[in-house]
């Protein structure tokens, strides 16, 4: 069995406690329209081309126990500083099996294990994963049904059961809002995400501008500039 | 921060200084040396009397520190034609010939005062005059009229302070630099003279060294006597470290910045105990609240610094000021002993200038003096191997074996080139240094330590090449080495699957062994290099991974390498990764640089790691950071240089240089305005490897 990468980012500082690496897995069900990582999204391999006509090749595959050793490299400076791993996407929950079978070789190293998931997963496969990790960022998207098929192209109520399970699993865990202009950032927005989370922490991330830079390199248009009022 | 200092700190910013500055033509003083044929002594003591004669007492409003330069220009002493002339009869001068890289003994002369040295000085004539002792009667009359110099300006401030009812200034003045500081503000005073002196004498690239040892005492006396508080003492800390900035612009170096005004912080002390205190944390807290180029902040630690330490000198580099640079006392220490220092010097240690290790007070060494070109070296030995050799028959041992000697032969080459060489004399400094009285002799002439040391360019270039070469040439033969070398002329025309191959080898800063098992073959053989040799001043060479200016340089002397490196694409200062070298991150860079045993190649020459700005945009970013300059020192690590930088505003700032002159970036051992750069070093710093989250 083989799990698929677009990036393993070393000493990614917004993703967990201490000094983490964040393993990127490739493909995602949804489709948000302000996606920071187009390469993210298909679970194919793909080329990106930058403006100076360089190419970078996005899809690496590893079997769990060689990415599991590549991880492992750092354990020592993950130890020192209460860091670990975090597994980020595209969505990692589309790749269950891969990370069911990364999961036992990591602890068993020693390494805490985090995850940023949109939650957009079955609920059985939600939950067997989730129950095996340290600390979960768990996305709030959108609050609201018709706008969360809209922006993100999904159904909201998978996400939801998710989310429901959560705050009552035990996991520690933090809720990521990710802040698009006219979309999700207005006062009752905020008071809604608040209320989905209950007593749990939430985390505004502001809108990033450069949000877009990477579509061009695959030929793509970034899809909130024409929803985006300018 | 107070009111008083952030008017001191703006008006310094808008460079109030500089209307009490006037131009003096010291033209007819060198044609009156070299009619008259005044000897180096007699130049140097003259030169510092008629400097200080030349200086008016000038003061900005507010300050309790006193001592401004006035006169824009230093009389040179020696005239070019001069100075060739020696170097045409067989004598080396390391730059400019006079004393400079260095730190004097500042601790005990503001503990003495100039007055009990000129006692000592007296006493030692006399001595001379007894024995017969010429040269030992000419370095101490120097010294004196030098050191009266120093006290006949002070006291024409300390009368103009009066007259205008600057009566703190006038009281303090009264006191130092002639008798021993009883406080901390009379200690900073008189370290503000010495230092100052220094410059006037033509010194450069003067160290201010320990402060938070050399002036604790009187920061605990204060304190307990209840003259002081933390913050009078802070406020006192920021005023001197804003004085080090009003200057600064007359330092020159080879570029605006590089001025060589550092200082080192924490470590053991002498006898063996920790000795990062109270002063110490209180600098860091004015840099960090000052956010000045100078001076610039060394940090000592070890294996055993609490993180707290390392998250403190984070706070400055999440400032964006290029320091703290780090230096580990488990290497550098254990380095200096192998070298010869005896164990309390060695525990002693601080930077010359930028990062050459230097024990303050006892050490005359020129840690500059030159350097070998790694890239230059690789390449001259392809060439000769392609062209005695052709592709017949040469294996990857024969390389390294050619690259090895190339390297031996261009040290050996450089102990011979500065088998004789002269310092020109510095009495005053010899004054403040520890010894030289003693001894009736001038610091030029050696003191404790006199060692040379040599810096190392392009080591990741060359590390990469040779890797490069292994997997194209040997492994998977995809060129001859003859045509590897004639591409290396040609940039590569035509062929863009080999310079692509190139550039797809394994790289120094990945921790992947199959470059860095060749860094270490290269670091271990680089720290034998000079093992035996010895100069003239019967001091050692030491060898290092920094590499000054000379990386710019060595970069135009060869065309491409072999490691896709286009010809006019610069080297990576010090010891640090290929320029847009694609790197996993900070964590396989440190794991790469402390790969090879450093303790051989200590001169000095940090690793350096720029992390993009967004890194602090966490509350947390600052100890994660810390963890990485910490995980750096458990391995082994020597010395460490981390910046905060943001390309998109160096582009930015490179394009309205006017909106952004408060941006400062870290260029090799100093951190300087970015604005004020050349455009080739602003482009340097672009191109660096930026390791962002």
């Amino acid at each position: 069995m083989k799990g698929r990468t677009f990036e393993v980012r070393e000493f990614t500082l917004h993703d967990g406690p201490g000094v983490r690496t964040t393993v990127f897995l490739k493909g995602c069900p949804l489709r948000c329209a302000w996606c920071q990582n187009p390469e993210g999204l298909s679970f194919e391999h793909e080329t990106m081309t930058r403006s100076d006509g360089g190419r970078i090749a996005c899809g690496c595959d590893w079997t769990p126990e060689d990415l599991a050793e590549e991880l492992a490299r750092n354990a020592d400076i993950m130890e020192q500083s209460g860091g670990g791993v975090t597994f980020s996407g595209g969505e990692p929950l589309a790749q269950p099996d891969f990370l069911l079978a990364l999961i036992p070789l990591l602890k068993a190293k020693g390494i805490g294990l985090a995850i940023e998931t949109s939650g957009y997963a079955p609920h059985e496969t939600y939950k067997s994963v989730v129950s095996r990790l340290d600390f979960v960022y768990q996305d709030l998207k959108h609050h609201d049904a018709e706008a969360f098929r809209k922006w993100c192209g999904g159904d909201l109520s998978v996400v939801m059961r998710n989310v429901e399970w959560l705050k009552s699993s035990g996991v520690e865990h933090a809720f990521r809002v990710p802040c698009i202009p006219g979309v999700n950032d207005g006062e009752a927005d905020r008071r809604a995400f608040r209320s989905i989370a209950g007593d749990d922490r939430v985390e505004f991330l502001p809108y990033n501008p450069a949000a877009g830079a990477k579509y061009p390199m695959l030929g793509r248009e970034f899809p909130l500039r024409s929803l985006l009022p300018s | 921060m107070t009111e008083r200092i952030k008017s001191l700190l703006d008006r310094t910013f808008d460079k109030e200084q500089r209307k009490f500055r006037r131009d003096v033509d010291w033209k007819p003083l060198l044609e009156r040396f070299i009619a008259e044929g005044t000897s180096d002594e007699a130049r140097a003591r003259m030169g510092l009397v008629e400097m200080l004669a030349a200086e008016t007492p000038a003061f900005m409003e507010g300050e309790r520190i006193a001592f401004l330069r006035t006169v824009r220009q230093i009389p040179d002493l020696h005239s070019d034609e001069e100075m060739d002339e020696r170097r045409r009869n067989g004598t080396a001068f390391g730059e400019k010939g006079v004393v400079f890289n260095l730190t004097a003994d500042f601790g005990p002369a503001i503990h003495d005062g100039l007055g009990a040295r000129l006692g000592a000085i007296d006493a030692r004539l006399a001595k001379c005059r007894e024995e017969g002792d010429a040269e030992g009667v000419e370095f101490l009359e120097n010294a004196r009229l030098s050191v009266l110099a120093v006290l006949d300006l002070a006291e024409r401030y300390r009368a103009e302070a009066e007259k205008r009812g600057l009566s703190e200034i006038a009281d303090t003045l009264s006191r130092v630099p002639y008798f021993g500081a009883r406080t901390f503000h009379e200690a900073l005073q008189s370290l503000r003279i010495l230092h100052y002196a220094m410059w006037c004498e033509g010194e450069y690239h003067c160290g201010l060294g320990r402060i938070d040892q050399y002036l604790l005492p009187y920061y605990y006396a204060d304190i307990a006597a209840g003259r002081l508080d933390e913050d009078g003492a802070l406020e006192l800390v920021e005023e001197f470290f804003i004085a080090c900035n009003r200057d600064s612009d007359l330092y020159i170096g080879v570029q605006q910045g590089d001025n060589g005004q550092s200082v080192m912080l924490g470590g053991l002390s002498r006898d063996g105990t920790p000795a990062f205190n109270a002063l110490s944390r209180l600098c860091l807290k004015a840099c960090g609240e000052l956010k000045l180029v100078d001076p610039k902040i060394n940090l000592r630690v070890d294996k055993t610094t609490p993180l707290e330490v390392f998250e403190a000198g984070t706070e400055l580099t999440k400032e964006g000021l290029g320091f703290p640079q780090y230096a580990n006392d488990d290497v550098v220490i254990p380095a200096l002993q192998r070298w010869g220092y005896e164990l309390e010097d060695a525990r002693d240690y601080s930077v010359a200038a930028c990062w050459e290790f230097l024990v303050p007070g006892c050490g005359m060494d020129i840690n500059n003096i030159d350097a070998v070109s790694f890239v230059g070296c690789l390449d001259a030995a392809l060439r000769r191997l392609v062209k005695e050799r052709g592709d017949m028959s040469v294996s990857f041992d024969d390389v390294k074996a050619e690259f090895r000697g190339e390297v031996q032969r261009r040290a050996d080459a450089l102990v011979e080139k500065y088998r004789h060489v002269e310092i020109l004399p510095g009495p005053f400094v010899s004054v403040i240094s520890t010894g030289c009285v003693d001894r009736a002799r001038d610091i030029c002439r050696g003191a404790k330590y006199n060692n040379f040391g040599i810096h190392g360019t392009g080591i990741s270039v060359a590390v990469d090449s040779l890797a490069s070469v292994r997997e194209l040439v040997f492994e998977r033969r995809l060129v001859t080495l003859s045509e590897l070398v004639g591409l290396l002329d040609t940039d590569f025309a035509g062929r863009d699957d080999v310079r692509a191959a190139a550039k797809a080898a394994p790289k120094m800063g990945n921790a992947d062994a199959r470059a860095d098992d060749i860094a270490k073959w290269l670091i271990d053989f680089w720290g034998r290099a000079f093992d035996g040799k010895r100069n003239d001043r019967g001091g050692i060479f030491r060898p290092g991974t920094g590499s000054a200016m000379y990386y710019i340089w060595h970069a135009r002397e060869v065309r491409a390498s072999a490691d896709g490196r286009l010809s006019g694409e610069p080297f990576s200062a010090n010891y640090a990764p290929s320029l847009d070298v694609p790197v996993k991150g900070p964590v396989s860079v440190v794991r790469s640089f402390t790969e090879p045993d450093l303790r051989p190649v200590c001169n000095g020459g940090p690793l350096t790691i720029e992390i993009h700005d967004s890194a602090f945009a966490m509350p947390d970013g600052v100890a994660k950071v810390a963890h990485l300059v910490k995980f750096f020192i458990d391995r082994g690590g020597h010395q460490l240089q981390i910046n905060t930088i943001n390309r998109a505003t160096l582009k930015e700032a490179q394009a309205h240089p006017e909106l952004h002159r408060h941006l400062i970036v870290r260029v090799w051992g100093w951190s300087g305005y970015f604005v004020e750069l050349d455009r080739e070093y602003q482009d340097q710093i672009i191109s660096r490897v930026e390791l962002c989250a």
